[in-house]
């Protein structure tokens, strides 16, 4: 799916004949949004009137005999969104309707896709009813419902995404077009943006990785918003989620405007509260676990003849609690929290709202100013410029409750500006140029985590892109250079100061055959490298929560990594039965990773800790994600998912640690028809089975983690969902449950399963109103 | 074209606006305010006279160059009245950390433990508000020449209320370690 944007132009004819009741005739036609095909069958109503039609073969329909009057037009189409549009009959009219799709899964996008200059190699999105699905919950755990994406967390309330095994600063993430750049250092530093702003959450991997760095070793994780409106008139929505477990609302609204007095002007104000109190397990809850968020977000656009401009403003602000029972003073304690089978009591129990210590603070602003030019050939040229200022304190649990400063806070601030000229597309090739500038500045206080320090970055890109008949190549190449330099003042005076120079090349080269409708296949080959980060050159100190003295190393070399990936899709003609088989083999040269060093612990006055460092290796992340979609009978559908992946340590010939299970889903998905009233409704079951990683570093040189992985888990989840349309007011009902059962289990990837369960029953409400004025 | 020439120079100079807020920063660390480098034992002589530290100092914190350990030096058959004394020498002045130990006792308690054949009995810990064991003062009581080890360990109870009962055992999961000599081997007890 490309845009969700309802392009509706109402085109007035006749516009000299004399208005006559109950003789107009509306006529219109349907085409699919993205694709531009005509759609045959869609439904079209009139509300007011009960009166319905489907559209002919070249998408066209026709209502007869219409009375003047204000009615709601209803547009549905069989794996599109429904629209409903407002049409007010004074004369005889058309209509044109684009409707865009509904379902965010990888194997429609695929299928339909045809423009060579949007379509990459690897690409999986999740938008329309999927995303629905997932409001309320983090941008994490959203993109988590994407085959082959899992979730690190630390908690209920920490969460960040792992693509194909790889996480942190290995994937990058684009904000509506700007590289998000917070504190991505550890594990426990989730994304810092708000889900609400996205229409669209979309993971990319090959050529298109190339036009926001050349360190996309993990993936490019896209945060799309929904275009500013087009044509004149406003629309706002409200979207409401309560949840039953940690009794957690979350508001969201969003209002948008063109004006009709200046339509080259075009804004949106959205804003998000959330909050949740104490999260619980099957067995108990958890103290402190609660969280709250306030998000706004304001997006102008101006857009005249061959100029367009667009400024945009987003606010993070979150508090997240950290379950006490986690607080850990040294290897000692945490052996023995590891041994209890559940937290002590004195940290369960309470049903609160109330965040104490230990916590996390962090804000996140975003300026971004985008402008684009047309020139009179066709090309487009734009310039982007973006300010982020991120904000992260830790408050640790200390010894004084009149101590309120936060233990370590960490101020990030990153300026960047890009240039990027893309040519108009010309005998099937359509190339990108770019060149980015960023300069980077951290300073920090409290606890040592990573030193204060500045960063200049200069990156370039070319990608060109072909496009023939069955045939897509696209190819591209990107270089950029670093330069850190970081400081470090002790309070005993000493000065640790270090200048790190890092210059990264990677290229990536695509191809894609669909030999007819039904096939779809491609290749691709990437080569990324990634710099080492200031944490894994300079971490020094003790890392709370794990129990780890952490150790970071100067002489670190770039990390490269040649990544081969294949797929295939197939939709039978009737589209009754689509299957996407990937496969991936990543082969990262001098990958960091964190090695234990399990006999040499650092003594300190707190204990003894168990010395981890940050070490090289080569490595080998191979896998497979594999997704079908089954029609089993009328209105019923069957998805299956799976993945797999086995990521090895190739100089010892051992697993990496940390890596996701392999998992395996089923949701069996029952969509009612629509009627008067209801529409879009559907109720859908998931079961997820969660194999046990057996896959995990021997101890043969020493301990390398404290408690063997989990069991293997199965968890169900439900959905239901429809859209009731009052008139020109639709609400979108939803109720569902995650983790229905409420199963006791833990996850592998989870920091906290040395503590304590995963989170039981959710039950969740969710409503939306939306609102829709053209004019 | 001119007016965007004009919006576009709008934003530059927004942008400007942002360049001259970052400069190079050189910040002196302000160490974590909870990082105790150094542990005191006072001891003064019940029968007078001056008193004598022994101390387990770690002066750059965590990390960096290893803790040092004085052994602890008693004559027989003497009673002692010990006082703890917890610092944080990475703090500009030095922070006296068993201050907040004081203020926050409901939450903290220390436990001296010896080993076997250490002629040395550490007993009449003061108590903390609510009346439970404390261990910032207390009196030690030696017998016959002997050598040993003591190791002295402050906890944490990180629970609200804190919930410190005086049956906790030192490895109670209410409570989390703040300070133990436990890591290099305790202090050395020589009686003689």
């Amino acid at each position: 799916m490309k845009q969700c944007i309802i392009f509706a132009a109402i085109l007035f004819f006749g516009l000299f004949s004399q208005a006559q009741v109950c003789t107009n005739t509306v006529n219109g036609h349907v085409e699919d949004a993205d694709t531009k095909e005509k759609l045959i069958g869609a439904t079209i109503q009139i509300l007011e009137l009960n009166k319905e039609t489907t559209s002919t073969a070249n998408g066209d329909f026709v209502f007869d005999n219409i009375c003047e009057g204000n009615y709601s037009l209803i547009i549905s189409h069989v794996g599109c969104v429904t629209v409903t549009q407002k049409l007010t009959i004074k004369k005889s009219v058309h209509v044109e309707i684009f409707l865009p799709h509904q379902k965010g899964t990888l194997n429609t996008v695929t299928v339909t896709s045809t423009k060579a200059t949007t379509t990459s190699g690897f690409k999986k999105e999740l938008s329309g009813k999927l995303l629905e699905q997932t409001k309320g919950l983090t941008i994490s755990e959203a993109l988590s419902k994407i085959n082959g994406v899992t979730l690190l967390q630390t908690g209920s309330t920490v969460s960040k995404p792992i693509i194909h095994g790889l996480h942190s600063s290995r994937i990058l993430t684009i904000n509506n077009g700007v590289r998000q750049e917070g504190q991505q250092w550890g594990n426990e530093h989730a994304p810092e943006i708000d889900p609400f702003i996205a229409d669209k959450l979309t993971v990319i991997k090959g050529v298109d990785e190339l036009k926001y760095g050349s360190d996309a070793i993990g993936g490019v994780i896209l945060v799309e918003p929904k275009a500013l409106r087009t044509t004149a008139g406003f629309a706002a929505e409200l979207n409401t989620v309560y949840f039953s477990n940690n009794r957690q609302y979350v508001v969201s609204g969003m209002y948008e405007q063109q004006l009709k007095a200046i339509p080259a002007l075009s804004f949106r104000v959205q804003g998000t509260y959330k909050k949740g109190a104490n999260s619980a397990t099957p067995n108990y809850r958890l103290n402190n676990t609660g969280s709250t968020e306030n998000n706004f977000s304001l997006t102008s656009g101006y857009k005249k003849n061959n100029f367009s401009s667009e400024l945009f403003y987003s606010r993070f602000d979150t508090k997240l609690g950290i379950f006490k029972g986690s607080h850990i003073g040294n290897i000692t304690d945490l052996k023995a929290a590891i041994a209890a089978n559940k937290p002590n009591d004195v940290f369960l129990g309470e049903d609160t709202y109330a965040i104490g210590r230990p916590y996390q603070a962090v804000t996140h602003n975003l300026i971004k100013s985008k402008t684009i030019v047309e020139t009179k050939n066709g090309d487009k040229i734009s310039f982007l410029l973006s300010a982020q200022f991120n904000n992260r304190s830790e408050f640790d649990i200390v010894r004084s409750s009149r101590n309120t400063s936060p233990q370590l806070s960490l101020d990030i601030r990153t300026y960047a500006e890009e240039l990027v000229w893309e040519k108009h597309k010309k005998n099937n090739f359509v190339g990108t140029a770019g060149a980015s500038f960023v300069q980077q500045n951290n300073t920090y206080a409290g606890r040592y985590f990573i030193p204060n320090y500045n960063l200049y970055s200069y990156g370039g890109y070319y990608v060109e892109k072909w496009q023939k008949n069955k045939w897509e190549l696209q190819g591209g190449i990107r270089y950029d250079y670093k330069n850190i330099q970081t400081n470090r003042l002790k309070f005993n005076g000493t000065v640790i100061d270090y200048g790190f120079n890092f210059s990264t090349l990677a290229s990536s080269i695509n191809a894609i055959y669909k030999p007819n409708t039904n096939w779809r296949t491609n290749i691709a080959a990437s080569l990324a490298s990634r710099a080492p980060q200031v944490n894994e050159l300079l971490s020094d100190g003790i890392h709370h929560g794990t129990a780890t003295y952490e150790l970071g190393d100067i002489f670190l070399e770039t990390e490269k990594a040649i990544n081969i990936g294949a797929g295939i899709t197939y939709q039978n003609d009737e589209k009754t039965f689509t299957a996407e088989v990937n496969v991936y083999n990543n082969n990262i040269n001098n990958f960091i990773f964190r090695q234990p060093i399990p006999n040499e612990p650092v003594l300190t006055i707190a204990g003894a800790f168990p010395k981890i460092i940050y070490n090289q290796t080569n490595a080998v992340l191979r896998g497979i994600d594999v997704s079908t979609t089954t029609t089993i009978a009328k209105q019923v559908d069957v998805n299956i998912k799976y993945s797999m992946l086995r990521a090895t340590n190739k100089n010892i010939n051992d697993w990496l640690i940390l890596m996701p299970a392999d998992r395996v889903s089923a949701e069996l998905n029952y969509t009612f028809k629509n009627n008067h009233f209801f529409h879009d409704s559907y109720i859908a079951t998931e079961v997820q089975y969660v194999f046990e990683q057996t896959r995990v570093p021997s101890d043969k040189n020493g301990l390398q983690d404290y408690k063997a992985p989990p069991g293997a888990y199965t968890i169900v989840n439900l959905n239901a969902s429809t859209i009731l349309h009052f008139k020109n007011f639709p609400i979108t009902f939803a109720v569902g449950a995650r983790n229905l059962f409420n199963t006791a289990y833990r996850d592998y990837l989870d920091g906290f399963r040395y503590f304590t369960d995963e989170t039981g029953r959710n039950l969740f409400v969710r409503l939306k109103f939306s609102l829709t004025h053209s004019k | 074209m001119k007016d965007n020439l004009l919006n576009f120079g709008a934003f530059l100079l927004l942008y400007a606006t942002f360049f001259t807020s970052c400069k190079k920063v050189t910040v002196v660390e302000d160490n974590d305010n909870e990082v105790i480098t150094t542990l005191l034992v006072r001891l003064t002589a019940t029968t007078g006279g001056a008193f004598v530290d022994f101390k387990f100092d770690d002066p750059d914190g965590p990390g960096g160059a290893a803790p040092t350990i004085d052994q602890i030096n008693l004559a027989p058959n003497k009673t002692y009245n010990a006082q703890i004394i917890l610092l944080n020498k990475t703090a500009t002045p030095v922070d006296t950390s068993s201050i907040q130990v004081k203020e926050e006792n409901i939450a903290h308690r220390f436990y001296f433990e010896t080993t076997i054949g250490t002629n040395l009995t550490i007993s009449n810990l003061d108590k903390d508000d609510d009346g439970i064991s404390l261990g910032l003062l207390s009196t030690w009581t030696t017998g016959a020449a002997s050598t040993g080890k003591i190791g002295i360990t402050l906890r944490h109870y990180d629970g609200i209320p804190p919930n410190k009962a005086e049956a906790d055992l030192i490895s109670s999961s209410k409570s989390s370690t703040d300070l133990t000599t436990a890591s290099i081997g305790d202090f050395s007890v020589n009686i003689q």
